[in-house]
């Protein structure tokens, strides 16, 4: 099985140019078919059917206008069904299953032309071609215009569409229609009345039906269950004793009674379904709230003059006293119940404010500590080196104070210790005494954070 | 022809069965059809409600979507009249459901309805289906982003909106 391009079932499509004057798609399916004889598209038995590559089966027709107006371009055309991206299809299909779909039966197209064949579908185009009867022609004569079926056609290719005047009824009828006028349809045929068998014109035969004294008629009170069938002459007596026509105007009445109270009732259903949806309402919103409602309730019930007894707090009471409380104060109730809802919200959209507001400042305030401790840490930083410059400058002077107090100059080899800076250390070149050195240091470590 | 070939096909079909929660309301001709639906689980957004949807056929149906829309039934102003209550069997309260993809004029922003994402596959049924497991699946209770502007400057048809499916959630 090889498949085809998109494109080459395009191509296909327009070349053939189908000649069939039947649209099986508009048949009338005699015989039931399984839904999975059914092109998804066209909701009908496959006609042509072609695959695609993810197995789904369509009419070749409705699979190219499908195609034809896919949104995006012809290459990303995905299976209607699956959507799966389909590059191919397949024209080959089981032959059970095209010939499951042709033998499903179908009326004739001409059916309301009288043609009564039920065929199967395969063969509804031949028997349209070649036998069917009722299938309107064109007239043989060019200029007529209009149409003859297959069957009257005449053998000598003569227009049927002249008119001709009936000697009996002076009525025109067109030729193709005139021998059955004349046998059968003309109003001023002779028939006989098939109850009294007295001859008379067709026309009359409606009229006479109503007054032929041999035709079968049911009792006027039939309808209200009198069985009993006579011929006219006979039902007149029959009707003077019926005693069901006689209790008739009674049965009428009762009738019309019955549906007045029917009506009424409907309505009564209807208001009363209001009225307990409304009471419904009512319940969840009391029930909803019934802590939140039992401070305005009591309000609401000292504000109301007619209410019984309002010293029950107690939310069960509370809700059986308005329930039983007048229109009057169940509304004044929802409302204060509903204004206190309003209000319980508007609080709480407040207190979120608030909690927001209070978020943001401390953010902010935290921010700016940390700023300003960073600012403190660099002036510290250089307030000490400032400091430490100092020491050095001064150092010179207090050696050479040192020095002309004491008469020998005490070298001490040793170094302090680790703790001297080489900026310090380096260019000094002699003993720094201990005492101011240690001071600087130690000053710095305490102002270090 | 072909749409009224094939309508005539699904109503027969819906007239036999329709799933849970899906009927037919009216379809006295092959070009609009209303259909009620209901969302069958307990979601509280739409807890005993039912829904109208308006189909709308061009004589391209299949090929082409339909449009579809929610609509609404004028709501009968006081219960105690009863001349209203006539008109209460026919016509039952009817509103828009509440859904991050359903404007509040009823038009709903579903890709499946767009030329682009409609697959003639489709039925009246299937796209009811749909809709319905796109109400049952939301928890949300909003409307689109902007259902306000839209709503009052748009004079468009729905099947001329370009609409953005970025929402693959639903």
């Amino acid at each position: 099985m090889t498949s085809i391009t998109l494109e080459d079932l395009l191509a296909m499509e327009a070349n053939c140019d189908r000649d069939e004057s039947v649209d099986l798609r508009s048949l009338d399916y005699v015989s039931s078919y399984d839904d999975h004889l059914m092109c998804p598209i066209c909701h009908c038995p496959f006609i042509s059917p072609v695959r695609l590559k993810c197995d789904h089966v369509f009419c070749q027709k409705c699979l190219v206008s499908a195609i034809t107006t896919f949104a995006a371009s012809r290459d990303d055309f995905t299976c209607p069904a699956c959507r799966t991206p389909t590059g191919g299809v397949y024209l080959k299909l089981p032959r059970l299953l095209v010939n499951m779909c042709d033998e499903i039966r179908v009326r004739c197209p001409f059916r309301s032309e009288g043609c009564e064949e039920v065929a199967p579908r395969v063969f509804i185009q031949t028997h349209v071609d070649k036998y069917c009867g009722y299938r309107p022609m064109d007239c043989p004569l060019g200029s007529c215009g209009l149409k003859t079926r297959k069957k009257d056609l005449d053998p000598e290719g003569r227009c049927l569409h002249e008119l001709h005047q009936c000697a009996r009824c002076e009525g025109n009828i067109m030729e193709q229609d005139y021998k059955e006028h004349l046998d059968e349809l003309c109003p001023n045929l002779q028939t006989t009345c098939p109850d009294c068998h007295t001859t008379i014109l067709r026309r009359e035969l409606k009229q006479h039906a109503d007054t032929c004294p041999e035709t079968i008629h049911s009792c006027a009170a039939s309808k209200y269950g009198c069985p009993i069938q006579l011929k006219r002459a006979d039902l007149a007596t029959h009707e003077q004793t019926c005693p069901l026509i006689s209790m008739g105007p009674y049965f009428d009445a009762q009738n019309a009674r019955l549906d007045s109270l029917e009506l009424t009732i409907r309505h009564l259903k209807q208001r009363n379904e209001i009225f307990e949806d409304g009471l419904a309402n009512i319940r969840t919103t009391l029930a909803q709230s019934p802590t939140a409602s039992a401070g305005p309730d009591d309000r609401a019930t000292t504000s109301t003059p007619p209410r019984r007894n309002n010293n029950d707090p107690t939310s069960p009471n509370s809700q059986s006293q308005i329930d039983s409380s007048n229109q009057y104060t169940a509304t004044t109730t929802n409302y204060l119940l509903s204004l206190h809802e309003s209000l319980r919200e508007e609080v709480g959209q407040l207190s979120h404010a608030i909690t927001d507001l209070d978020a943001r400042a401390s953010m902010a305030i935290m921010s700016e500590c940390l700023r300003i401790k960073e600012d403190m840490a660099h002036t510290n930083a250089a307030v000490s080196s400032i400091r430490m410059q100092v020491q050095w400058l001064l150092n010179p002077r207090l050696h050479q104070h040192q020095s002309s107090q004491r008469t020998g100059g005490v070298r001490t080899g040793a170094s302090p210790g680790g703790h001297t800076p080489t900026a310090a250390a380096g260019p000094s070149t002699s003993t720094i005494p201990l005492r101011p050195r240690r001071l600087s240091d130690s000053g710095r470590e305490g102002t270090k954070l | 022809m072909f749409a009224t070939k094939r309508l005539s096909k699904e109503l027969l079909k819906i007239k036999e069965h329709l799933p849970p929660g899906i009927s037919i309301v009216k379809s006295d001709n092959l070009e609009e059809w209303l259909m009620d639906i209901k969302v069958l689980d307990e979601n509280p957004l739409y807890l005993n409600e039912t829904y109208r949807l308006k189909f709308t056929f061009s004589k391209k149906y299949p090929i082409e979507p339909p449009e579809v829309q929610f609509v609404t039934t004028p709501t009968p102003t006081s219960p105690t009249p009863a001349s209203s209550d006539d008109n209460a069997i026919t016509n039952p309260r009817r509103t828009i459901p509440i859904h991050p993809h359903i404007y509040s004029n009823g038009i709903i922003c579903l890709d499946l309805l767009s030329s682009a994402g409609w697959s003639p596959v489709q039925t009246v049924e299937s796209v009811c289906m749909s809709i319905q497991s796109m109400l049952t699946a939301n928890s949300r209770n909003e409307r689109p982003p902007g259902d306000k502007d839209f709503v009052s400057y748009n004079r468009r048809r729905p099947r001329d909106i370009n609409f953005m499916y970025d929402d693959d959630n639903v």
